[in-house]
C-alpha cells in the first residue's frame, strides 16, 4: 500500500522556447525542481554514503577474502560455498529461525489475548494502566531489560528459581543450560515486545464495526465464531503488520544475548548477528562475515516484499 | 462492547445489552490483564528495590518487592565507580540530541519535496529511498565500520551521528503528512509572493508541528536505545554511550555489583520513564498510528 507511486505521473517537461508563456512556465518548473532536490539533498546524500554504497560494498565483499591488513582479494562464490560446510553457523541461523518461530507465535498469541481483554468495555482508568503497563517495556532500551532480567534469572540467587523451587519446583539454570539459555532469550524478547503489538493490535479491533459483531450475536453466533468469523478477517492487516514486524526483528536479535548468555553455553543460544560480529570484528574475516551478512539482508527483502504484496492484494478485495 | 451474552446465555433483548453488569467473563479477563501488568511491571519495581538495599544484601531471599529503607548509597557509588556512567550519559545525550535535530530538519524538508514539489524522478527517488528499510543495519555495518575507520572517526560519536540524521522513516512519515496538506494552502502562499522556501517554512512545517514532534521523540529513543552500532564502532569507556557502560559495568556473567547495576540502570531508564509519564497516550497514539497507516 505504501510503495506504490502516487497515480498523478509527472507530465513529461514541455519543450524550451516556445514563446513567452510556455517559456515563462517552464522557468517556474524549473526553479520548483531546482528546490525539489535542494530540499531532498540531504535525505539523498545520506542515503548514497550511509545505506545505497555500504549495501553494494557489502555485496561486493562477500565475493573477497579480505583482513582489512592487506587488500580485498576476489574470490568468486567461495564465502557462500563456505557457509555450507560452517557447522557454527548452521547452529547459529538453527537458534535464531527458532526465535524468530517463537516470536511470532508468542509475541502475537498473548499480544492478541491481551488485546481482546483490554478492548472490552472496561473503567477508563483501567484500561489507561493497563495499556502503559504493556507499553512501557518497548520504550527501554534492550539493554537495560536485559540487565535486570539477567539478574532475575541467576540459579542460586535470581527469584525465579526462589518462586519456583516455593512451588515445589527444581531449579532451572536459566542462562547456562543449553535448552533454557534460548528459552530466558525467548521469555525476554516475548516480554519486551507484547505491548506494542497488543498496541496495534487494540487500534485494528476498534475498527470492527461494532453493529456488524452485533448483528452477528443477533443470529445466535457465539463468541468464538464472531472472534473467528468476523473480528479475525477484519483484522488481517493488523496481523499482517505484526508478524512482518516480530519476523524481522527477531532475525537481528542481539543485544538481550549478549547480556544474558553472551551466546552460551558453547554457541547453544548465540543468533546469527552475534556471529556476523564475531567473524568480522573480532576475526575481522570481512569477506565471510559479509557473505553472512548478505544473506540476512536476502531473508529481511524478502519478508518486506511479500508483505507489501500481500497488502496490496488486501486493499484490491476491499 | 460487553460479552454479557455468554453470561445470560445468549439473551435476546436488547434491554439486557444496552445495560452491562459485571460478569463472570469479565472478572476473569480482568484478572488476566493484571496478572499480565504485574508481570510487566515487577522486573522493573524489583530493579528498583534492589538498588536501595545494600549490596550485601541485594541477593536475600525472599525477595522484597517494595523498598523498606531509602539507601541511595549504591546511586553514589554507581556513579563513582570505575565506569564513568555519567560520563556514558552525556555521550548517549550528545549523540541523541544532534541525531533528532538533524531529523526534524532534513526529513521534513524532503517530506514536503516528496509530497508537493514536482521535479524529474521524484516517485523513483522516493521508492529507492523508500527501499532503504528493508537494509537490516548488520548489512551495512561492515562497510560502515571501515568507512569510519577511514575517515578517523571510530571513537568518536561522530560515527553515529552522521549516519543518524537523515533517513527514509522520517521521510515517509512526513511524507504522509504533507499529502493531507490541502494544496490550496501551498498555492495561496506562492499567490502572495512566497518564495518556496517561505513557503515550506513558514505556511507548511508549522502545520507539521505533531508529525515532527513525534519523529523526534521516535529518533531520541531509537538513538537513546541503540546498542548494536554503538558497540561495534566505539571501543573506550570515555567515548561508550550509556548502554555499553552499563554491560561493562554489569561484566562477564552478571558478577558485577548487582545492587549498583541495578542503581546504574534506574537512573538509566529513568529518562524515558519520564518522557512516558509525560506524554504516553500522544506516543502510543503517534507510534501505533504510524504503524497502521505504515
Amino acid at each position: 500500500m505504501t510503495l506504490t507511486a502516487p497515480k498523478t505521473q509527472l507530465p513529461p517537461a514541455p519543450p524550451s522556447g516556445r514563446g513567452g508563456r510556455s517559456g515563462r512556465l517552464t522557468a517556474t518548473r524549473r526553479r520548483e525542481a531546482l528546490t525539489g532536490y535542494l530540499f531532498t539533498a540531504p535525505t539523498i546524500i545520506g542515503f548514497l554514503v550511509f545505506v545505497l554504497g555500504p549495501l553494494v560494498a557489502a555485496i561486493y565483499l562477500s565475493l573477497t577474502k579480505y583482513n582489512i591488513l592487506t587488500a580485498p582479494k576476489f574470490v568468486g562464490f567461495d564465502n557462500y560455498a563456505r557457509m555450507f560446510r560452517d557447522e557454527r553457523l548452521a547452529t547459529t541461523y538453527g537458534n535464531t529461525v527458532l526465535y524468530v518461530g517463537a516470536a511470532v507465535v508468542l509475541i502475537n498469541g498473548f499480544a492478541l489475548l491481551f488485546a481482546v481483554l483490554i478492548n472490552q468495555r472496561l473503567p477508563r482508568a483501567l484500561t489507561y494502566v493497563f495499556r502503559s503497563a504493556y507499553f512501557f517495556p518497548y520504550l527501554v532500551a534492550l539493554v537495560y531489560v536485559s540487565i535486570i532480567w539477567q539478574a532475575l534469572f541467576q540459579k542460586d540467587t535470581g527469584i525465579l528459581n526462589y518462586y519456583i523451587t516455593a512451588l515445589g519446583g527444581e531449579r532451572i539454570d536459566w542462562l547456562n543450560s543449553s535448552e533454557f539459555s534460548k528459552v530466558s532469550v525467548i521469555i525476554v524478547d516475548t516480554w519486551r515486545n507484547v505491548g506494542f503489538a497488543m498496541l496495534i493490535f487494540v487500534a485494528a479491533l476498534q475498527e470492527v464495526p461494532k453493529d456488524m459483531v452485533e448483528a452477528a450475536r443477533m443470529d445466535g453466533a457465539n463468541e468464538w465464531q464472531v472472534f473467528r468469523r468476523i473480528i479475525v478477517p477484519m483484522i488481517s492487516q493488523a496481523t499482517f503488520f505484526n508478524i512482518t514486524i516480530t519476523i524481522i526483528g527477531a532475525f537481528q536479535i542481539y543485544e538481550s544475548i549478549i547480556v544474558l548468555t553472551r551466546g552460551g553455553p558453547g554457541d547453544a543460544s548465540r543468533s546469527v548477528v552475534m556471529y556476523i560480529a564475531e567473524v568480522a570484528f573480532n576475526k575481522f574475516d570481512m569477506g565471510y562475515a559479509s557473505a553472512i551478512a548478505v544473506t540476512l539482508f536476502l531473508i529481511i527483502m524478502l519478508v518486506t516484499l511479500v508483505q507489501f504484496r500481500l497488502r496490496k492484494s488486501w486493499v484490491n478485495n476491499e | 462492547m460487553s460479552n454479557i451474552n455468554t453470561v445470560t446465555g445468549g439473551g435476546r433483548g436488547s434491554v439486557q445489552r444496552s445495560r452491562p453488569r459485571p460478569s463472570v467473563g469479565k472478572s476473569i479477563s480482568v484478572a488476566l490483564l493484571v496478572l499480565g501488568a504485574i508481570g510487566m511491571i515487577a522486573p522493573f519495581l524489583w530493579m528498583f528495590t534492589t538498588s536501595l538495599r545494600d549490596a550485601s544484601q541485594a541477593y536475600d531471599l525472599p525477595p522484597q518487592w517494595l523498598p523498606t529503607e531509602w539507601d541511595w548509597t549504591n546511586y553514589a557509588a554507581a556513579v563513582n565507580g570505575p565506569v564513568p556512567i555519567l560520563q556514558n550519559m552525556l555521550n548517549s545525550a550528545v549523540i541523541a540530541i544532534a541525531v533528532s535535530i538533524g531529523m526534524i530538519i532534513t526529513a521534513p524538508m524532503a517530506g514536503y519535496a516528496f509530497a508537493k514539489l514536482e521535479f524529474p524522478g521524484r516517485n523513483s527517488i522516493f521508492v529507492g529511498l523508500l527501499s532503504s528499510l528493508m537494509v537490516p543495519a548488520q548489512v551495512t555495518i561492515i562497510p560502515l565500520f571501515l568507512l569510519m575507520r577511514t575517515f578517523g572517526l571510530l571513537d568518536n560519536p561522530l560515527s553515529l551521528i552522521l549516519p543518524g540524521i537523515t533517513g527514509a522513516l522520517g521521510v515517509f512519515l512526513l511524507r504522509q503528512f504533507f499529502l493531507g496538506l490541502p494544496q490550496e494552502i501551498i498555492d495561496a502562499a506562492r499567490m502572495d509572493g512566497a518564495t518556496a522556501w517561505q513557503t515550506y517554512r513558514l505556511i507548511a512545517l508549522p502545520l507539521a508541528k505533531n508529525a515532527v514532534s513525534t519523529l523526534g521523540v521516535i529518533t531520541f529513543l531509537g538513538s537513546w536505545n541503540a546498542y548494536f552500532a554503538p558497540s561495534i564502532f566505539l571501543n573506550s569507556t570515555d567515548t561508550a554511550t550509556l548502554p555499553l557502560g552499563l554491560v561493562l559495568m554489569l561484566g562477564p556473567y552478571g558478577a558485577g555489583n548487582v545492587a549498583q547495576v541495578m542503581a546504574a540502570t534506574t537512573i538509566a531508564i529513568a529518562p524515558a520513564l519520564i518522557v512516558f509519564l509525560v506524554a504516553q497516550r500522544w506516543i502510543i497514539a503517534s507510534l501505533t498510528q504510524s504503524a497502521v497507516k505504515g
